[in-house]
C-alpha cells in the first residue's frame, strides 16, 4: 500500500488554472464521491483551498494511480488531461507525508506560517471521513499530520507576528491597550482601506466605533454595515477627545489631522494614550503629530515595515519548523514501513502453513495407524510448530526502527523463500528437506 | 542560613530569564515554584531567628533588607497570581539576589535594644518594609512601561514589544503599587513621628533618638520619597499617569534604595540599632 499525492498549488500553477481546479464549488463531497468510484483509490483525501488543490490517495500501484487520478482532475474539472500534466507534482509514501505535514505546517503557504491552513486539513479530512473515504493510511497521516502542524505553530515562531496590515494595526492596539473592550475607534474617511482595518478591530471586540467622513451619507453607509455609528465632520475633533484609536484613510491631499489640532485634543486627555493610524497616501495625518507625548502615530509604511520584519522573523524559523517536519516524517516513515512489510508477513506464512498441510497430506498413510484420538493432536503441535517458528521474525521485522533496513529485511524474506513465485516447494516434492524433520515430529507427540 | 533562600532566588532569576528570552510556560512554572521555595526557605528561617534572638530580626539595616526581600518576594508572588504574568520576574529577581546577597554577608546581631521594645516599633518596619517591596513593584513595572513605550514610540516593535504585557496593564499596576506602597509609607513615617515624640518625653532619652531630625539622611531621604510619590499620586489623580508616573516611581525608588541601603548601612545617626 502507497500513500499517493496528485496536486497543483500556487508554487506550481497560475491562477487561471487553479482556479478551474477548485474543489470547493461543488463540494468536497462530490469530488470525493466520484473520486470513490475510481479504480486505483481505495482511500481518499482532498484538499482544496484558494492556493492548491491536493489529492491523497491510498493505492497498490503508483502509476496507475497517478494515470487515474490525472484523468480524474481533468474529467471532473472538464479540462485536457495533457494542458494539465506541467502544473501537477506528486510525491509518494514518506515523501507525500512530508509534503502533507509541511502544508499543514503553513510551510507551503504563501504567507509562511499562516493560520488558516490547518483547520483547511482537518476539514478536508473531516469531509472525507464523512464520506467514509478514509482507512487505515489516512486515519493515521492526516492526524499526524494534525499533531505537526501543532507542534511547528508552538515550538518554533513560524506564526508569530502579524503578517498584514490590519492585522499589524490591531496587535500594536492590544499592545498599547490591552483588552480593547470598552475602547472608542474613530474612522476618518469612509474608503475601503479604512473599513478593512475597522473590521478587524470590528472582530477583536471593540466597545464603541464612530464613522466620520466630509459627507455624511458615505460615512452613514459603511456605519450601516460595520456596526459602528456615522459622526458628522464638524464634531470630529470633540470626538477625537474621548477616542483611543483613530483609523485615517481618506482621499484628501492635504492633511486631515494637523500637529495644533492633536496638540488642542491631548491638552484636554492629559496623558490618556492615543493611537493613530494613518493609511492613507498621501498621508492624512502630519508626522509631527507622532512627537507629541503618549500619541502614538503609526503611517501605512511604518505598519508594511512592521508586517517585513515579522515575514522575516518568520522566515529565520522555518529551519527548525523543517527540522521537526523532517523528525515527523522519520517516525511516520518507520510506520509506513511496517505496514508496508505486512503482505510479507502474510505471504510468509501462508508458505509455511502450506508446506505443513502438503507435509500431512503426502505422511496420511503412516499417520493412519495412529489412534484416531492422535490425529487431532498432530495437526495441533504442527500448526503450533509453524506459529512458534514464525514469532520471532515476525515480531523483529515490525519493530525495526530504520524504514531502510526493514524493507532490505522483506526483500530478503521474499527472496529467500521465493514468495513472489508461484508455490516454488511444489516442483520437489521428493527433495524436500523439511520431509523427514515432519516425519519425525509427527510420531513423537504421541506418548 | 542566608545563602538558602539566597541561591533559591538566584536559580528563580536564572529561570526567569530563560523564560523571559524563550517564552517556554514550563520555564515560568518552574521559575515562579523555585521563587515560591525560596520565599518559604526564606520564612523558615526568619522565623528560626526570631526565636533566637527573641524578636523579629529588623533592628540592624541587613536584618531590615532581608526582611525586605522577603516581603517583595511575596508582593511580586502575589502579583504574577492576580495577573498571570511572568515576564517581570527576570527584573525582580535581580534586586531579590543582589539585597538578598548583602543580608548574607552581614554580621549577625543578637542583642536586645531596650528603645526597640515599645509596640510602635513593630508597625513602624513592618509598614515602611512592605510599603518598600510595592514600591520595588512599581518601580520594575514603571521601568519596563518606559522600555516597551519607547519601542511602540520608536516603531521598532522587538525583545519587549513581544514579551511585556500591555501598556495598559503595566501602568495600571503601576497605579495599584504605587498607591498601596504610599498608604504604608504614609503609615510607617506617621507612626514613627508619634513614637519619636514619645521617646524624646521619656526620663532617659537614647543618643539616636536625639539624633531624630531632618539633618538625618535616613529621615530626610524618608520624607524626600514621600513626596515624591505624593506627587505622583497627584499627578496621576490629575490625568498624567503613564510615561510620567513611570519615571517617578523609578526616580522615588531609587531615593528608597539609597535610603534603604547606603544611608542605612553607613550614614544615618538615628537608625543604627545594629553596631
Amino acid at each position: 500500500m502507497h500513500l499517493f499525492l496528485l496536486g497543483v498549488s500556487h508554487k506550481t500553477t497560475p491562477v487561471e488554472v487553479r482556479e478551474r481546479l477548485d474543489f470547493a464549488a461543488r463540494g468536497l463531497g462530490a469530488a470525493l464521491e466520484a473520486l470513490g468510484r475510481r479504480p486505483s483509490a481505495q482511500e481518499a483525501v482532498v484538499l482544496s483551498t484558494c492556493n492548491r488543490a491536493e489529492i491523497y490517495v491510498a493505492c497498490d500501484e503508483v502509476p496507475a494511480a497517478r494515470a487515474d487520478l490525472l484523468g480524474f482532475l481533468a474529467e471532473y474539472h472538464g479540462l485536457e488531461a495533457d494542458s494539465l500534466a506541467p502544473h501537477v507534482y506528486e510525491r509518494v509514501d514518506a515523501d507525500a507525508a512530508h509534503h502533507l505535514f509541511r502544508v499543514a505546517g503553513g510551510l507551503d503557504s504563501l504567507v509562511v506560517g499562516e493560520p488558516q491552513i490547518l483547520g483547511q486539513v482537518k476539514d478536508a479530512f473531516a469531509a472525507a471521513s464523512e464520506e467514509r473515504t478514509v482507512g487505515p493510511v489516512m486515519n493515521k497521516v492526516f492526524p499526524w499530520s494534525f499533531t505537526v502542524g501543532k507542534r511547528v505553530r508552538t515550538e518554533t515562531a513560524v506564526a508569530e507576528g502579524a503578517v498584514s496590515i490590519s492585522f499589524a494595526a490591531t496587535s500594536l492596539a492590544r499592545k498599547i491597550f490591552g483588552d480593547l473592550k470598552g475602547r472608542t475607534v474613530v474612522v476618518v474617511g469612509a474608503g475601503e482601506m479604512g473599513k478593512l482595518t475597522a473590521q478587524h478591530l470590528q472582530t477583536q471586540g471593540v466597545g464603541r466605533m464612530l464613522i466620520t467622513s466630509r459627507t455624511l451619507a458615505h460615512a452613514a453607509a459603511l456605519a450601516g454595515s460595520l456596526d459602528a455609528a456615522a459622526l458628522p465632520w464638524a464634531e470630529l475633533d470633540a470626538a477625537l477627545g474621548h477616542a483611543d484609536i483613530v483609523i485615517s484613510a481618506t482621499g484628501s491631499a492635504l492633511p486631515v489631522l494637523t500637529r495644533p489640532q492633536i496638540e488642542q485634543v491631548m491638552r484636554g486627555r492629559r496623558n490618556r494614550p492615543l493611537f493613530l493610524i494613518d493609511i492613507a497616501l498621501p498621508r492624512d495625518i502630519e508626522p509631527a503629530v507622532g512627537d507629541l507625548e503618549a500619541v502614538f502615530l503609526y503611517n501605512i509604511d511604518d505598519l508594511q515595515a512592521v508586517v517585513q520584519e515579522n515575514l522575516a522573523r518568520r522566515g529565520a524559523e522555518v529551519a527548525r519548523a523543517e527540522g521537526i517536519v523532517a523528525e515527523e516524517v522519520r517516525r511516520f516513515e518507520t510506520w509506513l514501513a511496517a505496514r508496508g512489510v505486512i503482505p510479507t508477513v502474510v505471504a510468509l506464512r501462508q508458505r509455511f502453513d502450506a508446506i505443513r498441510r502438503r507435509e500431512l497430506e503426502r505422511l496420511q498413510p503412516k499417520l493412519a495407524g495412529l489412534p484416531p484420538e492422535a490425529i487431532p493432536r498432530v495437526e495441533e503441535i504442527t500448526r503450533l510448530l509453524v506459529e512458534k517458528l514464525l514469532i520471532t521474525p515476525t515480531e523483529q521485522l515490525k519493530s525495526t526502527p530504520d524504514p531502510e533496513r526493514v524493507r532490505a529485511y522483506a526483500d530478503a524474506l521474499t527472496r529467500l523463500f521465493a514468495l513472489d513465485a508461484e508455490e516454488p516447494a511444489r516442483r520437489e516434492p521428493g527433495r524436500d528437506p523439511a520431509a523427514p524433520r515432519a516425519d519425525h515430529a509427527g510420531p513423537s507427540v504421541t506418548p | 542560613m542566608n545563602a538558602i533562600p539566597l541561591l533559591l532566588y538566584l536559580a528563580a532569576g536564572i529561570l526567569y530569564a530563560f523564560y523571559f528570552a524563550e517564552r517556554r510556560a514550563s520555564v515560568g512554572h518552574a521559575a515562579t515554584a523555585v521563587l515560591g521555595l525560596g520565599a518559604v526557605a526564606h520564612a523558615f528561617i526568619t522565623g528560626m531567628e526570631t526565636m533566637a534572638v527573641g524578636r523579629m530580626p529588623i533592628a540592624s539595616a541587613p536584618e531590615a533588607v532581608s526582611m525586605f526581600v522577603w516581603l517583595l518576594a511575596l508582593a511580586y508572588l502575589y502579583m504574577e497570581m492576580a495577573t498571570e504574568e511572568r515576564a517581570l520576574g527576570v527584573f525582580i529577581a535581580p534586586l531579590l539576589v543582589a539585597l538578598q546577597a548583602l543580608r548574607a554577608v552581614s554580621p549577625v546581631v543578637d542583642k536586645k535594644v531596650p528603645i526597640l521594645e515599645s509596640p510602635w516599633f513593630g508597625v513602624h518596619v513592618a509598614s515602611l518594609l512592605f510599603a518598600y517591596a510595592s514600591l520595588a513593584l512599581a518601580f520594575v513595572v514603571g521601568l519596563t512601561y518606559v522600555l516597551l513605550f519607547k519601542e511602540i514610540k520608536a516603531k521598532h516593535l522587538g525583545f519587549f514589544y513581544k514579551r511585556l504585557p500591555s501598556l495598559d496593564s503595566l501602568d495600571l499596576m503601576n497605579a495599584r503599587t504605587v498607591m498601596v506602597g504610599w498608604l504604608f509609607l504614609t503609615v510607617g513615617v506617621a507612626v514613627g513621628v508619634i513614637w519619636t515624640i514619645q521617646a524624646k518625653s521619656a526620663p532617659v532619652v537614647d543618643p539616636r533618638v536625639q539624633a531624630i531630625s531632618l539633618a538625618d539622611p535616613k529621615i530626610l531621604a524618608s520624607i524626600v520619597s514621600w513626596a515624591i510619590y505624593t506627587y505622583a499620586l497627584y499627578a496621576r489623580k490629575r490625568g498624567f499617569g503613564g510615561r510620567r508616573s513611570a519615571y517617578i516611581s523609578v526616580i522615588g525608588f531609587a531615593i528608597v534604595l539609597i535610603n534603604f541601603v547606603p544611608i542605612g548601612f553607613f550614614l544615618t545617626r538615628s537608625h543604627n540599632f545594629g553596631g
